[in-house]
Order: C-alpha cells, then sequence, then structure tokens
C-alpha cells in the first residue's frame, strides 16, 4: 500500500517539489502560503537540497531565474501581492524560456485585499500577466492529492517546453488538510544541454530576451508563439462529471470547482441534470472540449471566486448564443455550494427560447 | 542591576493619543507601545504613511482605526517611496500656494522586514534625496504579522520558523543586519536608535527627528512576547536587558557625530536577556559566548566613535 498522509495542501506542494527533483526554493513570507515556506525551510536542508529566504518577491523570481538558467530544477512560491511583484521576472523567463514552477496561493485582492481564499488572479495568471507576448502554462488543482500530483507534473511540463509553469491555487486549498497518498521520487532528470554552466571544453550558451532589432526579434516570438500552440494541442488536461446526460453544466476550478461538485450532488439529488467541467489546465483553456459540449448543451453555469474573469474564456468558447451565468464570491469570501444550487435552480425553471 | 527611575508628574507626558487604545496587537506587544509613545511625541499636525505589517493589521482592520491622525497604507516595500511622494506632494502645492504651509510632518512607519528587506531599496532612495521626513523602523526581528519568519534584522541564533533550530542548525546564522549603520551611511542629519523600556528617551527622539530639517532615521527595537517567546509582562523588562547588555544599545547620530543615550559602566551579561526568551533557549554556552564577545566588540567600536565625536556634532 502506498504511504496515505493527512497534510495542508500548502505542505503537498512543497512535499511535490521535492518529490519531482526540486534543488532549489526561493520565497518569502506572506500569507495564506507561509506553510509551504516554512516546511521547505525544514525539509530542503535535511534532503541536503537549497532553501533560501529572500529579501523580497523581487529577489526570489531573480534568484529562480537565475537557477532555472544554470539548469537546476527550481521552485518559488507566494501569494498574490508577492506574484504581481514578480511579473517582470516572469516575462523575462517566458522570454528567455526558462523552465521554472511558480506558486500563487491565492488570496482576496486587489491591494492589500485579504488572507481569504480567492480565485481574482486569474487574468494575471493565464494571459501572461507581464509584459509582452508570452503565455504560462497554469496547473488548477482541485485537492491536496492535485497540489502534490500537479506540483510533480509542473516541473515536468517546464522541462519538456521550456518555459515558466503556474500552479494557480488558493488559500483555501492550501490551509485545508486532507490525505494524500505519496508519489514516487522521480528519479531521472531530464539533460538541459542549454543551461549556462560554463563553456570549458564546449560552446558558450546564452540566456537572454533581448533584441535591439525589431525586424529580428519578430521571428523569435513567432518561435515562442509555436511553442504555445503545441502546448494547446497537447497539454489540454480536465475532469468531467456527469456530462453525459446533462442539460445544464457547471465550468469551475480549483477550489469553486469543490463547492460546485456539492452543488452538483444536491442538484442531481432533486432531480436536476447537472454536470460538471473542471478545467485542470487553464492555459492551455479547454476550448474546444467545450465547444463540443456546446452543441448538445445550452445552459452553462460558471462558478468562480472571482468577479467574473473566469467566465470570459468560457463564453469564448460556448458562443455568444449560449446561457451563460455566474454564480460567484470575491474579495475573499468563499462560495457555498448552496449559493450555486440556486443558480441551477433558478436556471432549470427558467428556459429561454432558442 | 536595574537603573532606578524618578516617577513622572502628570503633565511630563501629554495625555493625548493619536494612536488610540482598543487596537488588536497582542499582550504585552512592544510594538504597540512604541507606535503610542512615537504618536504621542508627533502630535497631529502630521501624516503617518505605514507599511504592510504588524501595526497595520492591528489597528487599521476596516472599517477601524486606531489612527487620530492622517494615515495612509503602503505595499510592504514602498514605504519610504511613498512617504517622499506625500513630502514632495505637499511641498509642490505650498510652493505653488495652492495650500498654506502647515509644516505638516511626513512619518514612516514600517517594520524590520518593511526596512531591512523589501524596503531597504526604497529607504535608501528616501534618504539620499533628502526628503524632510522621519522614518521609523519598528523591528521585533522577524517576520511576526506572517508567523515569526525570519528576517535580515533577526538576531544571531534566534529559532524562527525559516531559521528553525534543530540538529542542523543552530536558528539564525547570520548577525543582524545594522540599518542605523546604513542609515548613517546616507550622511543624513539625524539617526538614533531607541527602545520603549526608555520611553522618555524614546519620545525625545522622535520629537528632535521631527523638528531636523531633511531625513531623520529612527531605529526602535520593539519586543515581540509570541514571537521571542518571552512573557508577556516582561516586555520592558527585555528591552531594557537588550539595552543594558549592549545588544541593542541606545545613540544618536547628529550630522555624523555619535553620541551614546546612557552612560554603562558594565555591561550586563547577555546571558541574562537571552535566558528570557524561548527562541533562544537552544543555545549552548559556546554559542552564547560567540554572542557575549560580538556584543563586546560592537560596543566597543560605538563607545570610540562616541569618543572621536565632538559633543557639539
Amino acid at each position: 500500500m502506498p504511504k496515505k498522509i493527512l497534510m495542508a495542501g500548502n505542505i503537498a506542494i512543497a512535499e511535490g517539489a521535492i518529490l519531482a527533483g526540486c534543488q532549489a526554493y526561493f520565497g518569502y513570507p506572506i500569507t495564506p502560503q507561509n506553510e509551504l515556506l516554512e516546511h521547505m525551510a525544514k525539509r530542503m536542508p535535511e534532503e541536503g537540497r537549497v532553501f533560501v529566504q529572500t529579501e523580497s518577491e523581487l529577489a526570489a523570481i531573480s534568484m529562480l531565474y537565475g537557477a532555472a538558467a544554470a539548469g537546476c530544477r527550481a521552485m518559488t512560491s507566494t501569494s498574490s501581492p508577492g506574484f504581481s511583484l514578480q511579473q517582470e521576472g516572469i516575462s523575462y523567463m517566458a522570454g528567455a524560456e526558462l523552465p521554472a514552477v511558480l506558486v500563487n496561493v491565492m488570496r482576496g485582492g486587489p491591494g492589500l485585499g485579504n488572507i481569504g481564499g480567492a480565485q481574482g488572479d486569474y487574468f494575471q495568471a493565464t494571459k501572461g500577466g507581464g509584459h509582452g507576448d508570452y503565455r504560462l502554462i497554469n496547473l488548477a488543482p482541485a485537492s491536496a492529492q492535485e497540489m502534490m500530483d500537479l506540483t510533480m507534473l509542473a516541473f515536468e511540463l517546464a522541462d519538456k517546453y521550456r518555459n515558466p509553469v503556474v500552479l494557480l491555487t488558493d488559500g483555501f486549498l492550501g490551509q485545508a488538510m486532507e490525505p494524500v497518498i505519496i508519489r514516487q521520487p522521480v528519479t531521472e532528470l531530464p539533460d538541459k544541454p542549454w543551461a549556462i554552466t560554463g563553456a570549458a571544453g564546449r560552446p558558450k550558451n546564452v540566456i537572454n530576451s533581448f533584441e535591439m532589432e525589431p525586424a529580428n526579434f519578430q521571428p523569435r516570438v513567432s518561435l515562442l508563439l509555436q511553442k504555445f500552440e503545441r502546448i494547446k494541442q497537447n497539454e489540454v488536461r480536465y475532469q468531467g462529471i456527469h456530462l453525459d446526460d446533462a442539460s445544464l453544466v457547471i465550468v469551475a476550478y480549483g477550489s469553486a470547482s469543490r463547492s460546485a461538485l456539492t452543488a452538483l450532488k444536491m442538484a442531481r439529488q432533486k432531480g436536476l441534470r447537472v454536470g460538471l467541467l473542471r478545467p485542470i489546465t487553464l492555459f492551455p483553456f479547454p476550448y474546444q472540449i467545450l465547444a463540443d459540449l456546446a452543441q448538445k448543451v445550452s445552459d452553462f453555469l460558471v462558478a468562480e471566486l472571482s468577479s467574473g474573469q473566469f467566465i470570459e474564456d468560457v463564453k469564448l468558447a460556448v458562443g455568444l448564443d449560449k446561457r451563460v451565468e455566474l454564480a460567484s464570491q470575491y474579495g475573499g469570501v468563499p462560495l457555498a455550494p448552496e449559493t450555486i444550487l440556486e443558480t441551477i435552480e433558478r436556471m432549470s425553471k427558467v428556459t429561454i427560447g432558442r | 542591576m536595574m537603573e532606578t527611575m524618578a516617577v513622572h508628574g502628570p503633565g511630563i507626558i501629554t495625555e493625548e493619543e493619536p494612536f488610540t487604545p482598543g487596537h488588536r496587537a497582542c499582550s504585552g506587544c512592544g510594538e504597540a507601545l512604541s507606535v503610542r509613545l512615537a504618536a504621542k511625541a508627533i502630535g497631529n499636525n502630521a501624516i503617518i504613511v505605514n507599511a504592510t505589517g504588524c501595526m497595520e493589521v492591528v489597528a487599521s482592520p476596516f472599517p477601524h482605526t486606531s489612527w487620530r491622525i492622517p494615515w495612509i497604507h503602503t505595499l510592504f516595500e514602498n514605504t519610504a517611496a511613498v512617504a517622499s511622494g506625500a513630502e514632495a506632494g505637499l511641498r509642490a502645492l505650498v510652493k505653488k500656494g495652492k495650500r498654506p504651509e502647515k509644516n505638516v510632518k511626513v512619518v514612516a512607519l514600517a517594520g524590520d522586514g518593511g526596512t531591512s528587506d523589501i524596503g531597504l531599496q526604497a529607504l535608501s532612495g528616501a534618504l539620499e534625496r533628502g526628503h524632510d521626513l522621519v522614518y521609523i523602523c519598528l523591528d521585533n526581528e522577524a517576520y511576526m504579522n506572517t508567523g515569526i519568519q525570519r528576517s535580515s534584522a533577526t538576531p544571531f541564533g534566534a529559532s524562527t520558523t525559516t531559521s528553525p533550530a534543530g540538529r542542523e542548525s543552530l536558528g539564525q546564522v547570520t548577525w543582524k543586519k545594522n540599518l542605523p549603520a546604513i542609515a548613517v551611511a546616507h550622511d543624513i542629519p539625524y539617526v538614533a536608535t531607541a527602545c520603549p523600556s526608555y520611553h522618555r528617551d524614546l519620545m525625545k527622539k522622535v520629537a528632535k527627528a521631527l523638528e531636523v530639517k531633511g531625513p531623520a532615521y529612527i531605529h526602535v527595537l520593539s519586543v515581540c512576547p509570541v514571537g521571542w517567546r518571552c512573557a508577556t509582562e516582561d516586555t520592558i523588562k527585555v528591552g531594557r536587558l537588550a539595552v543594558r547588555t549592549g545588544v541593542f544599545p541606545l545613540y544618536e547620530v547628529e550630522n555624523g557625530q555619535y553620541k551614546l543615550s546612557l552612560t554603562l559602566t558594565k555591561l550586563e551579561p547577555v546571558d541574562s536577556y537571552l535566558k528570557l526568551q524561548g527562541r533562544f533557549r537552544h543555545l549552548t554556552e559556546d554559542t552564547i559566548k560567540i554572542i557575549q564577545e560580538r556584543v563586546n566588540r560592537e560596543y566597543a567600536k560605538l563607545v570610540e566613535m562616541a569618543s572621536k565625536s565632538s559633543p557639539s556634532g
């Protein structure tokens, strides 16, 4: 039997990183991700690996840039305001094609906001966030188990595509404790012949994101865009629940999908044919899956812990002729299943002609 | 052991409380006391620029506030820059005749993390540009608001959640960053250290800093019973021992001239300070000896700098 341990989501991320062969971790205190930082402070030295508490999130992302360029599997973790501070560095990493894992345990915003869980950084994380034409792979766990599993996947995808990967989660999932099956550690790490490791006996490697001549820079960006297309083709991940007979589909990710799943069960008990589509990758977004669903379903309900960000991608996928409603909380307030259920019941009573 | 203190009659300290009681600081909070005393010296004709941190969280949970005077919250890293902006903005309005000259004081408050780590760049910029403001660092020697993570102001040997003491480590392995020395290096008119255990000294220094034209920096050691794991009723005692052991000497640097605020003929042993705090409980005799030697050395340097300085400044 594999080992099953009760742990908080933040700890599961830390242990997932260690299992995935993360050799260096750089972090800075911010609630609600502190447990991750503190756990790494204890565990990384135990493993003979590097833990650095930096002087700011800016230093953390920059140390990550350096460690990734040196060919090291490396990670930083933060929460919303810290993620904002890191955007310049993230853009540089995307531009220089450096693989690294960025954890954002989202909290209520904008501004200092509060330390409650939220999903208000959706646009920032999935559409680029910093300056320029780039995307980050976004993985959205919905349980402590997925916190571990998707952290491990994040390292794999980062190396596979030489691109930063965001583990986009929130304070509720970070703090909640759930049983986690401990996975097997990754033993073989990919070669990184592009890394800067000294040029003794081989040509030099260069890591940069700069090209003075616009005409020369555009082809470079084009290569990035081609990479993002490959990611869209190959890496879409999602979970579908009761989609076969659903007349109404809830679309939700992360902790909002947990509330949605409870609401689904309550609705099913009332005889309402409700399904759930849970994107696991937010970039690439499962546009085609939703577009296919929209061929047979007209009613969609988006549940999110932000004031209407995620819903824009759902609308883009299903088309403007479909009914897409929103059940949301924001500013750090949790979304009760009852709130989603009320919307389901209201939508089920009123059918709109087509 | 302890110095004798005179009883202070009424009227010596103002009963005005620009920073009111009823805030949510933990019992025995030395930092809230620092702020209260500083606020009495600051008075009403001021703008408080407050970084993210304990004092911001406990004193301004929306819609409540403990501040009776104008107050603005900033990010974590930019307190000194926001204070610079407020000072420059007011100055511009006065210069253009849009506002009367009321000699409004701009006072920045930030913790040790917000000052010595993430806010150091902004602080250096403000001091270098020479804004007319007072920057008060409320130093409780770790990120207490987020759960006792080490900062570069955490002392050597202290156990925190990110510098945990154990088989592999004695806790914090680096020496406390000397922030007052960094401020002095900017060649600003006034730098001082203070501790609320010496309340009149603290208030006097804040008042002096406000009078100075140009930047002033005050570094206030603020005992945190939660993070330091000491008894809440020992806040004043622990602060006093920090001073009397030479771990945190009180001094002023006016125009580059050092002056000790307290004449200590003999330093108390550091052990008397360390043993009151759980964060140092794991330290061995050998480690305490290393700390004692460092304190002796640093204090001697300070005494020498004071003796070389001219008394008039």
